[in-house]
């Protein structure tokens, strides 16, 4: 089976003086569906880079990126704005929600650039906030929730389109540890009930025990590829590839 | 749509202070312009009703023979048969009745001291029953009755210059329609203040029958129509003209507008000020918005690029933002209609007047009109600058790098 994310080779390069530095050098990653991956190291190791270059807001300079069997570098920019649309969903590190938007009304956004009817949108966003256990806080805006409650709608928006993929970059950064444990767990519940691709990036190695695949990155490159092999009730046992 | 709306509605008060201060502005400039417009409304109406008033009537009828050659003699282009052409005219809707005049001039004399005077003849019934009444600063109107036609009014200029007030005796010279020089002799009744210094210098006026007595002829210059409403003035023309045909001398009717030139000028002159001041704010507020505008597009850099990295077209963001200038634009305006109209009516409340211009020597009341018309032009000269005051954030903000923004402080 054919999957969901192939990066081939990929390396990025950014401007710097007269020379350039390389943020990431010949990746390869495959990624199936429903998989819930971590990709982790500390900063300024290209973890973000990688998931810019998943999420197609950003161009490798060399290699190529495979979305669902679609060559993401061969697809004009309104194709592109299309794949995003329909086929990923974005967690951010600072929540990113539109302050002027109650927590509905920032779920329901993805829903309206879709050109999706009122009547399925507020049937799925109560479906989306419901899941993250917000459906209380719906009319609130972001300034009256607390930092775990605004990722947490950030992730009803990521999800609320159904996406093939769900992409968090840092998403626990700016979270305390209860909350970001919490929010992990989210993440992971969400992976296994509705069979959603997660893939997130952190540098807390303490939010990865519970992560069944762990992409580590080290200046630029792939250190270690680790999946773990689930016990039925008793935790993880790692095993890699990389 | 209605969520994209409510998005930029909210987006316009998320900085409120901002906000006011831009709002203030654009109400500025529309209340200045209501303010501006609707005096100068004021003024031109005035005038216009002014024009007529004095003298000039809604309609005029002269014979066609007036507007083809000039007069090698006194009222050799006059109107024979008038009194049948003013029954004629006078049957029709609107009329409200028909002043014969005779425009003449010549010398006027003192016995010490002449001057050349330029006559205008009427029949000081008709003239009062249309409400043409000369603006006298002493003295009385001439009289309807038999005596009437021994006395003259003239200008305060005239006056003057010749050293006579209101009783003394004149001695009118004029050249009749055969050519010879003839004279009459009247009495003051009243001095005129026209309001503009050079017709007081020249003016005079005397009864219809002393100027024919004067010019030896029956004939008319022409006949001044007043209607019951300026603004039936193309409707009555309309159903007059057809009805001046049947007549012996061939006739033109004209409209107050063909005959009002100065009032044509004073008009264009306002508008040609008006288009200025209306220039002056649309650039003023297009400059003032562009760097509000701009300021709000790079405080909005990363929410943007969340915008476009969920798959938004980067149509949207273009149209999101010229979406919250134009309501930007438009609550401006409909504070600059409210504020400029209450500042209006406090303005007409006050009774101010402006000191008289150049060649008028009555002061003019500082009024300010309400019109529907002046408030729909100005609000969208606001809306339209705001409009394309947000071209060029909204462009910015559409082509942003999406990975640029995210990252953005």
């Amino acid at each position: 089976m054919e999957p969901l994310v192939n990066v081939a080779s990929v390396s990025r390069k950014f401007p710097l003086d007269h020379s350039f530095v390389s943020a990431l050098s010949h990746a390869s990653l495959e990624v199936e569906a429903g998989e819930f991956l971590a990709i982790a190291g500390p900063s300024g190791s290209g973890k973000s880079t990688l998931l810019n270059l998943i999420g197609c807001i950003d161009k490798p300079t060399e290699g190529h990126i495979e979305l669902d069997g679609v060559d993401t570098s061969k697809l004009s920019p309104g194709q592109t704005t299309a794949l995003r649309r329909r086929k990923i969903g974005f967690v951010f590190q600072t929540f990113n929600l539109i302050p002027v938007f109650t927590a509905a009304e920032n779920v329901e956004f993805p829903l309206l650039v879709q050109g999706i009817g009122a009547g399925e949108r507020r049937r799925r966003v109560a479906d989306a906030l419901e899941s993250v256990g917000l459906s209380a806080r719906a009319n609130h805006r972001p300034d009256l929730l607390s930092g775990g409650e605004r990722q947490r709608v950030a992730v009803a928006r990521a999800i609320v389109h159904r996406p093939a993929l769900v992409l968090a970059d840092e998403p626990t950064a700016n979270l305390d540890t209860k909350n970001a444990t919490q929010l992990i767990d989210l993440m992971r519940d969400l992976n296994q009930r509705l069979g959603l691709t997660f893939i997130f990036s952190t540098h807390d190695a303490r939010l990865l025990e519970h992560t069944p695949r762990i992409v580590r990155l080290c200046d630029g490159q792939i250190e270690s590829d680790t999946h773990a092999v689930v016990l039925a009730g008793a935790g993880m046992v790692g095993g890699s590839n990389g | 749509m209605g969520k994209f709306l409510l998005l930029a509605f909210r987006n316009v008060f998320r900085n409120r202070r901002r906000t006011v201060m831009t709002l203030l502005m654009v109400g500025g400039g529309v209340a200045g312009l209501l303010l501006a417009g609707g005096f100068f409304a004021y003024m031109i109406d005035g005038l216009r009703e002014h024009t007529i008033q004095e003298g000039l009537g809604h309609l005029q009828i002269f014979t066609a023979e007036h507007f083809r050659r000039d007069e090698t003699r006194v009222l050799d282009t006059g109107i024979d048969n008038w009194r049948q052409v003013a029954a004629t005219v006078k049957s029709g809707s609107h009329v409200r009745g028909v002043a014969p005049r005779i425009e003449f001039y010549g010398m006027v004399s003192n016995g010490a001291k002449s001057s050349v005077f330029m006559g205008s003849a009427v029949e000081p019934a008709a003239e009062s029953s249309l409400g043409f009444t000369p603006r006298l600063s002493s003295g009385r109107d001439l009289s309807a009755k038999p005596d009437g036609e021994v006395e003259a009014l003239i200008g305060a200029g005239l006056a003057r210059s010749m050293g006579v007030h209101m009783g003394d005796g004149l001695t009118l010279l004029a050249v009749t329609s055969d050519g010879a020089l003839n004279g009459v002799d009247v009495q003051i009744a009243g001095i005129v203040k026209t309001g503009y210094d050079e017709m007081d210098a020249r003016y005079l006026r005397i009864t219809l029958n002393s100027a024919q007595r004067l010019l030896q002829s029956d004939r008319v210059t022409n006949l001044v129509v007043g209607l019951d409403a300026t603004a039936n003035t193309d409707k009555a023309a309309a159903e007059l003209a057809p009805r001046l045909k049947g007549t012996a001398q061939p006739m033109v009717l004209k409209k107050w507008i063909d005959l009002a030139a100065y009032y044509l000028q004073v008009r264009n002159m306002f508008s040609g000020i008006f288009l200025f001041l209306g220039l002056i704010v649309f650039f003023m507020v297009l400059m003032a918005s562009v760097n509000t505008l701009l300021m709000a597009m790079f405080e909005r850099t990363r929410e943007i690029g969340t915008m476009l990295a969920m798959g938004t077209p980067r149509l949207w963001i273009v149209a999101l933002f010229m979406l919250e200038a134009t309501l930007t634009g438009a609550l401006g305006a409909v504070a600059g209609v409210v504020g400029g109209n209450l500042l209006g009516a406090l303005i007409n409340a006050s009774g101010l007047h402006m000191p008289a211009p150049p060649g008028l020597t009555v002061p003019i009341s500082f009024h300010v009109l309400h019109l529907p018309a002046l408030m729909i032009g100005s609000s969208l000269i606001v809306i339209v600058s705001l409009a394309l005051a947000s071209v060029l954030p909204a462009i910015r903000a559409s082509r942003l790098q999406i990975a640029e923004a995210l990252a953005h402080v």
